[in-house]
């Protein structure tokens, strides 16, 4: 498939509920033909799926996944279309609406002159829409429109809606059940009476409720199973049927031998179906709150804006805002879409962009962003950005790109979860032959109860035994632990990262970024302000100060290399005119040539001279000490004569010295990475409290440095602009682009901080480390379970204190399991990386 | 040729494989000392389970054969 012609789409999927559904809904949409990737994340209910729009489409796609039981959402756009005058404007407006890439269904009605589209709105917009039905000769309007992500929070209010009025039917009976059947036990033969024991009145009080309530569970997975998926609910279905049906035949048929009238498990069964809908109400309740950030970050997007046309303030939907559109912001209002102030002053609140919390102050030419907040006063601004090119609109998909995809640590939970019920069966089975030919002759001891309930099993029989180990092993092994565990805490984490301005590719980085031994940090604009300026100016004999400052000036004049703008604008502050030079020449690494009044003039750093044998020996003392503070020294020849040395100095940023003092202190090994010689850098160096210095390093030569480093097997970040800088941020583990800004898209490095602040790099591995802990803990958590749980539910501890985990109480565990980390996920809402919290880390 | 469903292919693959098993449990148990109903509710159990471990593996599986030959007799 060439690369070119391939599409991405995203696909929110409705009713994933663990790792099984997430390696089901991957494989059907592998097998439609024309799909070339699949990526599914089940925090965030989404698959990423990249495909060849002349193979496959988005209906084909849909179709896959619900016809194994899953549902597609997409967004639905309600528009109210006026023109229509027969049936085969319907049929025309239909077709086209059809044709677009990305419309699944367009319905339109004539009577009411409304059209029904749903539409995946990464590859057909509303606007998109609306406009080929404009071209047809229609007039079209926007009646309502349902977001992917109202439709979502939708799904989980009916999914939160379903669950309680299960629950609200299987607990009152569920408990009815169990006080009947345990009625015989402890002092409650005084209580209850004995009907309540009565197998018949038991039987009553829970077929309804497997019929019911655990309906769910026997239906999604046939769903799956008649296609070859199995995922949790397999699981489920066949503990509760099995459970059941022994209830059932001990009722009617007592004499069977399958453990008598006293060896019901109603309660079993009963009781398993509460749990389970208890544990999946809480998990619908709690996952929703993981996604809360990207939640946060679309609800910014504004919805209307007031647009200056012909004169006329008029109010439109903000997404039908266009390119160079005046807009005009009051009071109090969000700022529709990015742009430059025009006319005004205000103050912006911008922190949910940039994590900034001071209002930014706002006048003619400042650019503003799409989403943030006008405080005080009101201004007009010309739009730069609108629709996906804004900020947020890049912010948003950045982040949610990230939270599709898979941490590295994930491998190993996917490949155990990817086979985890079908393993969980085979063991069931094996349990089952063990305690069926072995187990129950070997050990089997009348007087042995269930855990924490007085439930004696002196009548059970080797099938009724050997069965009830069984479906224990089912029920309490929890894949829905593994498969969450990491992919919940990453969208956490990156959804914290976003709060604070600071944007993660990938799961991948994220990781990463938590694992860093090394960073290595650009000095020019990243430690220093990156506006240097002229510090010292030392004439050789025959030479004035002023003079060595015009030529250098004249020759850099041309030049767009920071250290020369520095000595332009030095020259122009003492008031000295720069000519144009008769000829210019930057070296890359080394300085500049130019020719001026037809002297050739030479102007660069130690190496230059050197190239050009020009002897500097008559300075050098001086340019040492100058260098020893820091400064970088530029030498000037005029006709192969050194005729003076130019000091530029740059300012470190605020904050650098104790970002790097912070980073230390977390353990991480700083280097600084530039073109200046070894003094200059050891100087700044030494200042900041730098252990490493990569002086003298060629900008083409930055990525070869970087792998230097990471061939002595250490774990490398580079921290630098994210445009000149952007091969040694490729070739870092981690490459950190800071300051970029608004404009995230173009940037190259695995994180990006949108605010030009080295504490956003203290904050980057805070939350990358605290996020990862989180993840440590979950798998500990999810794996150790299992580990733990399967071997007591497949009895192995039967032989030494003669007690077996009944199934309610292994449904009871394996919900709590689930939820535990989801609940232990939901701590990264009120993290707050120390450093922004003015904690020492 | 006529046409082979992936379906019913795959239920009798995995239906035949499951009844071997279960008929495999029924054979041991007759040499032991245990009752017709824990034979024929093991029977089942084993049945039961093997069908649902085999469906995911042979039903994929199956289909895969079946499209492969498919392409290859088109071609």
């Amino acid at each position: 498939m060439a690369e070119d012609a391939k599409k991405e789409a995203r696909l929110h999927i409705e009713d994933m509920n663990c790792a099984s559904c997430v390696v089901n809904v991957e494989q059907v949409l592998k097998n439609v033909a024309g799909v070339a990737s699949v990526k599914v994340n089940l925090a965030t209910g989404s698959a990423t799926v990249q495909y060849d729009p002349s193979q496959a489409t988005l209906v084909d796609m849909k179709k896959a996944v619900e016809d194994i039981g899953y549902k597609v959402m997409l967004n639905t756009a309600q528009l109210q279309v006026s023109g229509m005058t027969c049936a085969s404007c319907v049929e025309k407006i239909e077709k086209a609406v059809s044709q677009i890439d990305g419309v699944s269904r367009v319905v339109v009605n004539l009577s009411t002159g409304t059209a029904r589209v749903e539409h995946d709105p990464t590859l057909a917009s509303l606007a998109e829409i609306k406009r080929a039905i404009r071209e047809l000769g229609y007039g079209v309007e926007e009646l309502a429109a349902g977001t992917a992500l109202d439709r979502e929070r939708e799904a989980r209010q009916r999914e939160i809606r379903k669950q309680l009025i299960n629950m609200a039917i299987a607990w009152p009976v569920g408990m009815l059940v169990m006080l009947g059947t345990f009625q015989p036990y402890w002092v409650l033969p005084n209580v209850i009476p004995d009907w309540m024991n009565n197998k018949v009145y038991l039987f009553a009080l829970t077929t309804p409720l497997v019929l019911g309530p655990g309906r769910q569970f026997f239906v999604n997975s046939w769903n799956g199973l008649k296609r070859g998926l199995t995922d949790m609910n397999l699981l489920y279905a066949t503990g509760i049927g099995a459970a059941y049906l022994i209830a059932v035949i001990n009722t009617f048929w007592p004499d069977a031998g399958f453990g008598g009238r006293e060896a019901t498990f109603y309660e079993a069964a009963a009781l398993l179906i509460a749990f389970i809908v208890l544990g999946r109400y809480l998990e619908a309740v709690t996952r929703g709150r993981t996604s809360e950030a990207i939640r946060r970050l679309m609800k910014l997007q504004p919805k209307r804006a007031r647009v200056l046309r012909e004169g006329q303030e008029i109010e439109i939907a903000a997404e039908e805002v266009q390119l160079d559109d005046i807009l005009v912001v009051r009071p109090g209002e969000s700022i529709p879409v990015d742009g430059v102030v025009l006319e005004g002053y205000s103050s912006v609140d911008q922190s949910m962009i940039t994590g900034e919390s001071i209002p930014a102050e706002k006048k003619a030419g400042d650019e503003v962003i799409g989403g943030t907040i006008n405080k005080t006063g009101a201004f007009k601004f010309r739009t730069t950005r609108v629709g996906k090119d804004t900020a947020l609109a890049q912010i948003i998909k950045l982040v949610e790109e990230a939270q599709t995809t898979k941490a590295p640590i994930q491998a190993l939970a996917d490949r155990v979860a990817g086979h985890f019920i079908l393993g969980v069966h085979a063991l069931a089975l094996a349990v089952f032959v063990f305690w069926f030919f072995l187990g129950y002759q070997t050990w089997f001891s009348p007087e042995s109860h269930l855990v924490l309930t007085p439930y004696s099993l002196t009548d059970m029989g080797v099938f009724g035994f050997s069965l009830l180990v069984s479906i224990t092993v089912l029920v309490i092994s929890c894949p829905c632990a593994v498969g969450l565990a990491t992919p919940s805490a990453i969208m956490a984490g990156t959804g914290k990262g976003a709060e604070y301005g600071i944007l993660f590719k990938g799961a991948d980085a994220m990781e990463h970024t938590a694992e860093l031994q090394v960073i290595i940090f650009d000095k020019t604009g990243t430690l220093t302000k990156g506006e240097p300026s002229v510090t010292d100016v030392v004439a050789m004999t025959g030479f004035a100060n002023e003079e060595v400052l015009r030529l250098a000036a004249v020759a850099e004049k041309n030049s767009e290399h920071h250290l020369g703008e520095a000595i332009l604008r030095g020259a122009q502050a003492h008031g000295i005119e720069v000519v144009n030079p008769d000829s210019f020449q930057a070296i890359p690494g080394q300085g500049v040539e130019a020719k001026v009044a037809g002297q050739a003039i030479l102007l660069g750093n130690r190496r230059l001279m050197s190239e050009r044998q020009i002897p500097v020996d008559v300075s050098l003392s001086e340019a040492e000490r100058l260098e020893n503070e820091g400064k970088t020294v530029m030498f000037l020849a005029v006709g192969n004569r050194l005729a003076g040395i130019i000091a530029v100095a740059d300012t470190l940023k605020e904050t650098s010295a104790q970002a790097i003092a912070k980073l230390k202190r977390m353990g991480i090994k700083v280097a600084i990475l530039t073109g200046d010689n070894h003094r200059t850098a050891q100087a700044i160096a030494h200042k900041l409290g730098v252990d490493r210095v990569l002086a003298e390093v060629l900008p083409e030569d930055k990525a070869r440095e970087v792998k230097k480093l990471q061939a002595e097997g250490l774990r490398v970040a580079m921290v630098g602009d994210g445009i000149n800088d952007a091969p040694a941020l490729a070739q870092a583990d981690v490459g950190i682009a800071i300051g970029s800004g608004t404009d995230v898209a173009k940037e190259t490095g695995h994180v990006i901080l949108i605010k030009d602040d080295l504490m956003d790099v203290v904050a980057a591995i805070q939350v990358a480390r605290q996020t990862l802990h989180l993840i440590r803990q979950n798998l500990g958590w999810a794996f150790g379970y299992n580990t733990l749980a399967i071997p007591i539910a497949a009895g192995i501890l039967y032989p030494f204190v003669s007690q077996i985990v009944s199934p309610e109480l292994a449904a009871l565990l394996m919900a709590t399991s689930s939820l535990s980390v989801t609940l232990n996920t939901l701590r990264m809402r009120g993290y707050i990386p120390p450093i922004r919290r003015g904690i020492v880390p | 040729m006529k046409q082979l469903k992936p379906g019913w292919v795959s239920a009798f693959i995995y239906i035949g494989i499951s009844l071997i098993a279960a008929g495999i449990f029924l054979a041991v148990t007759i040499a032991g000392d245990y009752t017709w109903v824990a034979r024929a509710g093991g029977a089942a159990w084993i049945f039961l389970l093997s069908t649902i471990i085999l469906m995911p593996i042979v039903i994929p599986t199956v289909r895969k054969r079946l499209k492969q030959k498919d392409q290859v007799e088109r071609r």
